[in-house]
């Protein structure tokens, strides 16, 4: 159930783009934990791009919505943005870094 | 961990007031411009069609969209939200009705130009009044806060210095010093307040939109003593009239903005985003055009002609790197406001288009080299003294500032 549900959310992130890069903050790599508890209350553990990124809030209200409004099981999201890994263009998809022109 | 939301977001009818109304000064001003040319080409500066033009320029244009600016990006910047947002509103509203005021005062009736110039000297004093209250509250100041915080004292400085011209004007006190504030009102307008302004924003914005990581703030460090210290001993130049000393404090500046362009050069190169914007590029060039516009001054100062120099000098250091610097992050800076006020709540709902889907970057270039081609023309026409010359530059250049501001409302239409 907690996978199903995981992957449901994984898919429902590739909704919220950042809206510098024009990709999803899952094909960027930006999502670092995804966690469901018993209540399945979600919490998310992620990053940005770039410290005081001023999308930072923006992307975060819709990492929120993309869960609760489209996950019925769902009520409740908290996000907590970390620093610490810090985000690299290894943690990008190839999707993003060929968007991006970085090429492996 | 930190909260999720930062909370420190502006009004975004703030920044936007600011930005559309500057617009609307600068193509004023350029308009104003066009019907100047038999005086300019006769090197008649003082006149009140070219005082309105230069004011609505830097004062209606260039400060204004710095003020825009600075209140969308210190909350972003400095992690602290703007001191009194309602404050803000007053500041433009005062700021506003005192450059147009001013402008218009100055061109029909110059006598009486000294209420809206208070007007206006009172919005930016508010303006400078709002940005120490809200940087005082920073948690934790860094370098960025020592360039932004210097930049705000050279403004208070410039201002200053502006107020004891007038006052030294009737009164005649200070007189054999005129010449002196004079100079060191352009400087500190110019080279202190703009170029602290953005090499302290560029550190912020040159990593955010080329997407650039794990690079040494250092140079940044070494930057600030030359630079800050190029500015004070040029002005010190200016009063005791020394030649040596004003050669030394443009070496020292040309020397502070060779490591920026330097340091920003090391930024770049650990970038992720390989294929970077135009109007971002154009910003870069900016840059690059400011330090040669730097050496260029400190040669002339070697060889003793700084001072017939200095006038075509400026002029290239307010076009092709103030404004052009504003230019580019502008292209920026209009389409995340407008994405933030209409998408914001939309994200992560439904698909919401990226900034680049809002400005079209590619239109920026016939708009940059229309700039480039109208400013040379200009130029050129001053020095061989061809009226028309001038106003087929000035015609370019307006018509580009016209595509400029096109391209700008356009953002609001996505």
């Amino acid at each position: 159930m907690s996978s199903a549900l995981k992957e449901k959310i994984i898919e429902e992130l590739e909704l919220v783009i950042d809206p510098e890069l024009g990709i999803d903050v899952v094909n960027l790599g930006l999502i670092y934990e995804v966690n469901i508890n018993e209540e399945n209350d979600v919490h998310i553990v992620m990053t940005m791009t770039s410290m005081g990124c001023p999308m930072a809030g923006q992307i975060v209200g819709g990492v929120k919505s993309a869960i609760v409004d489209n996950i019925t099981e769902i009520s409740k999201v908290d996000v907590d943005i970390v620093w610490s890994p810090p985000w690299t263009k290894d943690r990008m998809s190839r999707y993003a870094q060929l968007a991006l022109g970085i090429h492996r | 961990m930190v909260p999720s939301a930062s909370g420190n977001e502006t009004n975004i009818k703030l920044p936007f007031s600011f930005i559309f109304v500057s617009m609307i000064a600068l193509m004023a001003s350029q308009i104003l411009l066009l019907f100047q040319g038999d005086f300019l080409i006769v090197g008649q500066f003082r006149v009140p069609g070219i005082w309105s033009a230069a004011h609505l320029f830097i004062l209606g244009w260039a400060l204004m969209i710095a003020m825009g600016a600075m209140y969308q990006l210190v909350p972003v910047a400095f992690l602290t939200p703007i001191w009194n947002e309602k404050f803000g509103f007053i500041q433009f509203g005062v700021t506003a009705i005192g450059t147009f005021a001013f402008a218009h005062f100055l061109f029909h009736d110059p006598q009486n130009a000294l209420i809206p110039g208070i007007i206006t000297l009172i919005g930016i004093l508010m303006f400078l009044f709002q940005m120490f209250m809200t940087l005082r509250k920073q948690a934790k100041p860094n370098i960025l806060t020592l360039y932004v915080g210097t930049a705000l004292v050279c403004l208070l400085l410039t201002i200053g210095l502006g107020i004891t011209m007038l006052y030294s004007m009737k009164s005649g006190a200070a007189a054999d010093q005129y010449f002196a504030i004079f100079k060191s009102h352009l400087l500190l307008g110019t080279a202190g307040w703009f170029t602290m302004l953005i090499f302290g924003f560029s550190y912020k914005m040159v990593p955010m939109f080329s997407l650039s990581h794990g690079y040494s703030m250092k140079p940044s460090k070494f930057v600030y003593p030359f630079y800050a210290g190029g500015l004070l001993v040029a002005i010190i130049s200016f009063f005791i009239d020394s030649n040596i000393a004003l050669t030394v404090g443009l070496l020292l500046q040309l020397i502070g903005f060779s490591i920026f362009i330097y340091h920003i050069s090391i930024i770049l190169k650990k970038r992720v985003k390989k294929k970077l914007d135009r109007s971002f590029t154009f910003a870069l060039i900016a840059i690059l055009s400011g330090g040669l516009i730097h050496l260029a001054a400190f040669i002339t100062a070697v060889f003793g002609v700084f001072h017939k120099a200095v006038g075509p000098l400026l002029m290239m250091y307010l076009f092709f790197w103030i404004a052009f610097s504003i230019i580019g992050y502008l292209y920026k800076i209009v389409p995340f406001l407008w994405w933030t006020a209409k998408y914001s709540k939309e994200i992560g709902k439904k698909d919401v288009p990226a900034l680049k889907d809002m400005v079209n970057d590619r239109a920026s270039t016939p708009v940059f080299a229309c700039l480039v081609i109208g400013i040379i023309g200009v130029a050129l026409s001053l020095f061989i003294g061809s009226e028309a010359l001038f106003i087929s530059g000035q015609l370019i250049f307006t018509i580009a500032c016209f595509l400029l501001c096109i391209a700008i409302a356009k953002v609001v239409t996505k």
